[in-house]
């Protein structure tokens, strides 16, 4: 563990609450600890990595955050929100995010229908409005839609609005499960490997994404990831583990340079990992440019 | 307001029509038979409808449907006599019931058979739809045998004794209900006038308030209600509930809540079925355990897949098919000819082969078309026209890009 | 009393060792297909009637055990191979089928249920719905000692099979992941036929015993003793062996244990309600591990 956890908080945030505070976090699956005694705290408005080899316990960290496994020791905090007793759908709720490793959409529901989903829960007309067809229901269903479209447009997805979600490209399908994510309103979202299947190009146009993102909804951003190019370009803040033990935290610039971190993580590969990651620094611009864009930032959300 | 003047309109035209049928239907179809078949139909609509919520909508797999229609209609014929006798002692009406009283007892009934159901339905449905897997199938089955068991084997007779025991026993056992004992309730009497009364009560069994006008009446509420609640926001969260429920929980969709309140609705909408089926006119004035036993919950499952699951229309369609198609072994059965075979084939029992062809169907288009005759699309259901998303509100911003990005990129 | 109640333990113990046998059959499937076999308890019911035709064909009562002991192979032989039909026609050809269609998760249940309701009623064109009496091979109280054995010879031999042998190796594999299993060189749908010849062999010597017990045979014995052999394999753990001996052993006793009361008829229903709260209690069963599903 390292100390620079408090001061980085201190820096960037305003407030002192961390959105997301863990304290010994523990998950045994069997005989298996998959998750052993993790602390550490994400400060507002950060962008966090989680990083670590195959089988490090990423995955299962971000299964304990969201609740879809209860840790078996130790607290997860979501500002001054106990995330323990609560259930999948009420984390979600409360403004924790999610997306998956393995893209989980609802395959033969449209593009606007998955992302209508994410705001079932704050509709104010309920089940017996909808049974009455009452006014107060049509107006919720098209304030939902509009909501849905202006947000499906801010992921250039409005156009495919209609169409079934499993029709969509890779990369798009992975830009709908950020956008329904998104449709929650979310403080806090968790990116399971965002940058899985892409090239060196898309990669480098994540890291802008990631950040736009950030800055546009006000967030705070945790990442599971293996591209380093993405993770050493992206994050303020790493936090290592192996076999579900934490062995450095820092910023990036020094954790890569953490002897444990070299030994255990990138093992003999250390060397080409880094270089891979300068490289992708002195492409940068060059990779923004393949992604065939460079338009300004689209209008409003409110 | 448009939408209020046509769906007035609408409301008073279903209303005529209902009240047309009550009163036109003994004239147009002369038959009692097929009057009762043309009920009956309605009923299993209602029964394939509500069962639709669960294993169509919902995805989930009931097979003790049978069970609620049952709590239903125990609680329909049971509430349907006793204010009917009340009627008839307070209220001087005749021993037959009578349209205008309808109004009075069938709320009543329609309410608290869908309420008996709803309360068994969460009861049942709350510990099995917890867990993943396929316990609700498996709990059903047991729901519905034990419901039917505990009727069919309640002591009836002379001394059943207080309590459950001794309510079980007013319910008739396996000869079935058919109204409360008039010489039980004689006992209780002390005004003389009251039992004079009471002395010129001819029991015809529950008395059969369920004219055209309530089930047709109720076929239409019902349809209406599970065509709005599949095109609603609940309907879209059931879908993808369907599909991945830990991802719908990743976005705020808490599948248990949903299924269980699914299951509640499908309930409910067993119980009323089971009310009209009770008190149904032209029908069967007992009920009797044997009507709701599993060949019951299969056929309902039958109408449910054979239309495809989770299509409204297609629900409708399976209930009257299947009803015509029971009613029409029936009469088979009756025919001499068949009469005659039976006599050389004692094993030829014509509802058991229809079950075999039903089984046998229903496997095959598990094989070759899993998702029913119409899938889950709806007949009649018009193409909505989308509007283009741009049409109302035009942002004049620029063609969003297909990565949002700030202008310049920094370089770390 | 207490001589009562020891008999009524005893009887328990057979009873329930014999609807253990039939539970095994549905765990065994379950834990590789995780797929409810409704259609097994007609398995049960066929092996039955094939028992009764056997053994009244080679003898009956004449030459008790020569009748009984071919009989009751022949009947396993027969329902063997009808469970294995039952699982290729119906079943196989759903899971060939891509698994991204409509109602992935009702269709296998649908045809099982099919399966049974077509076995059923076929069983009652055939034989007619009349209650058939079961040849009388051996004295009451010699049936039970007999249930008793052969239950428990039957259950050593399977523990053996699954955890001794390659094929039991194989079915393990693939209670695990079926595809992990198919890339690692197993053939699977060999497997799983076996699994379901074995499953209905077991349903076929307990529906023998069962009848030499309760002395006839008839169409919907299936649902009756089908449903509680179900109820067994949950309440020990679905996919468990063990825990659907202990499941039926359970659920015999508690039968017994009810016939000494006045509610007697109330049998199932305390069944359910044993059922309903062990599903609130643990769910996964008295000796099910809680699975843990990959997100």
């Amino acid at each position: 563990m390292s100390a620079y956890r408090e001061d980085d908080a201190a820096q960037k945030t305003t407030s002192s609450v961390p959105v997301l505070d863990l304290r010994g976090v523990t998950k045994t699956f069997g005989g298996l600890r998959a998750v052993s005694d993790v602390t550490f705290s994400v400060p507002e408005r950060s962008i966090f990595g989680l990083i670590g080899p195959n089988g490090a316990g990423k995955t299962t960290l971000f299964n304990l955050i969201t609740g879809v496994y209860k840790a078996d020791s130790g607290s997860i905090r979501f500002r001054t929100t106990d995330l323990g007793p609560l259930k999948p759908a009420q984390i979600a709720r409360v403004g924790v995010a999610r997306t998956f490793q393995n893209i989980r959409l609802f395959g033969q529901l449209t593009v606007l229908e998955n992302v209508l989903i994410a705001c079932e829960h704050k509709r104010k007309a309920h089940l017996l409005s909808a049974l009455l067809r009452t006014e107060l229901f049509y107006r919720d269903e098209e304030e939902m839609k509009n909501r849905a479209l202006e947000l499906l447009a801010i992921f250039d997805l409005d156009k495919m609005a209609d169409e079934v979600s499993t029709s969509l490209s890779y990369g798009n399908q992975r830009r709908l499960e950020i956008a329904r994510a998104m449709m929650l309103d979310p403080k806090l979202l968790l990116l399971d490997e965002p940058a899985a299947g892409m090239n060196y190009g898309e990669a480098e146009g994540l890291k802008t994404q990631i950040r736009w993102l950030r800055d546009r909804f006000e967030l705070t951003v945790v990442l599971v990831e293996h591209n380093m190019q993405v993770v050493m370009g992206v994050c303020e803040d790493l936090h290592v583990l192996d076999h579900g033990e934490t062995i450095a935290h820092g910023p990036p610039e020094l954790v890569r340079k953490h002897p444990k971190v070299l030994a255990a993580y990138l093992g003999e590969d250390a060397d080409e990992a880094l270089d891979a990651e300068a490289e992708a620094a002195a492409h940068a611009g060059q990779g923004a440019e393949e992604g065939d864009s460079a338009a300004p930032e689209t209008t409003e959300l409110t | 307001m448009p939408r209020t003047l046509r769906r007035a309109i609408v409301t008073l035209a279903l209303i005529g029509l209902m009240i047309a049928l009550e009163f036109g239907f003994e004239r147009v179809v002369t038959d009692a038979a097929w009057r009762q078949l043309a009920l009956a139909a309605m009923v299993n609509i209602i029964v394939a409808l509500s069962l639709n919520v669960i294993n169509g909508m919902a995805g989930q797999f009931s097979i003790g449907h049978a069970g609620f229609v049952g709590v239903g209609a125990y609680t329909g014929a049971v509430v349907a006599s006793n204010i009917h006798i009340w009627l008839f002692i307070h209220h001087r009406t005749e021993s037959a019931p009578l349209f205008q009283n309808s109004f009075l007892v069938m709320p009543i009934v329609l309410l608290s058979a869908g309420a008996m159901a709803g309360i068994f339905g969460f009861v049942v449905g709350l510990p099995s739809l917890r867990l993943k897997g396929d316990y609700l199938a498996i709990v059903t089955l047991g729901f519905a045998e034990i419901f039917r068991l505990v009727i069919a084997t309640a002591q009836t007779g002379g001394d059943a004794g207080g309590g459950i025991s001794g309510a079980l026993a007013t319910l008739g056992g396996q000869n079935g209900y058919g109204g409360p004992d008039v010489r039980t309730i004689l006992t209780t009497v002390t005004d003389p006038e009251v039992t004079a009364r009471l002395n010129t009560y001819e029991n015809g069994g529950v008395p059969q308030y369920a004219g055209p006008f309530w089930i047709f009446g109720a076929v239409v509420v019902v349809a209406l209600i599970a065509w709005r609640l599949k095109f609603s926001g609940w309907g879209r969260a059931l879908r993808a509930l369907r599909e991945d429920e830990i991802a719908s929980a990743a976005v705020g969709v808490d599948p248990t809540r949903y299924k269980v309140t699914s299951f509640v609705i499908a309930a409910v909408g067993a119980g009323v079925a089971g009310g009209l089926l009770a008190s149904m006119r032209d029908g069967n004035p007992t009920i009797q355990p044997d009507q709701f036993t599993f060949n019951t919950s299969f056929d309902a499952i039958t109408m449910v897949i054979l239309g495809g699951s989770g299509s409204v229309t297609g629900a409708i369609f399976g209930g009257v098919f299947v009803t015509f198609t029971v009613k029409m072994i029936e009469q088979l059965q009756g025919l001499e000819s068949v009469q005659a075979l039976k006599v050389q084939f004692p094993s030829l029992d014509l509802n058991a082969l229809r079950m075999v062809v039903y089984a046998a169907v229903l496997i095959t288009l598990m094989i070759l078309r899993p998702e029913g005759l119409f899938g889950e699309r709806e007949l009649f259901k018009k193409a909505r026209t989308k509007k283009s998303p741009s049409s109302n509100d035009t942002p004049d911003k620029p063609v969003a890009t297909p990565v949002p990005e700030p202008a310049k990129p920094e370089a770390t | 009393m207490a001589m009562k109640i020891l008999s009524a333990l005893i009887t328990g113990l057979a009873q329930g060792s014999m609807i253990a046998l039939i539970a095994l059959g549905y765990t065994m499937v379950y834990g590789i297909l995780k797929l409810i076999n409704f259609a097994h308890s007609e398995v049960f019911m066929m092996g039955a009637y094939a028992g009764l035709f056997l053994i009244g064909a080679l003898g009956g009562e004449s030459s008790p055990l020569f009748a009984g002991v071919v009989g009751t192979l022949g009947a396993m032989c027969l329902a063997g191979a009808l469970g294995v039909v039952v699982e290729r026609i119906a079943y196989a050809p759903l899971r060939s089928r891509g698994k991204n269609r409509a109602n992935t998760r009702i269709t296998p249940l649908v045809t099982a249920l099919g399966m049974s309701v077509l076995l059923q009623n076929m069983a009652q064109l055939l034989f007619t719905a009349q209650y058939r009496g079961y040849p009388k091979l051996l004295p009451i109280q010699h049936t039970r000692k007999v249930i008793f054995i052969t239950a428990i010879t039957v259950m050593i031999g399977l523990q053996y099979l699954v955890h001794r042998t390659w094929t039991g190796k194989a079915m393990r594999a693939l209670s695990t992941n079926v595809e992990a299993a198919r890339l690692m060189g197993i053939r699977t749908g060999r497997i799983i036929s076996l699994t379901f010849l074995t499953g209905s062999t077991l349903a076929a010597v307990g529906a023998v015993l069962y009848c030499l017990d309760q002395s006839q045979a008839y169409p919907t014995m299936g649902v009756v003793i089908g449903t509680r052999a179900f109820v067994a394999a949950v309440i020990g753990g679905i996919g468990n062996i063990p825990g659907a001996m202990l499941g039926g052993v359970l659920i015999g006793v508690i039968g017994e244990l009810t016939k000494l009361t006045p509610y007697s008829g109330l049998q199932d229903v305390l069944i359910f309600t044993a059922l309903i709260g062990v599903l609130l209690v643990r769910p996964t069963g008295l000796l099910g591990k809680a699975g843990i599903e990959k997100v």
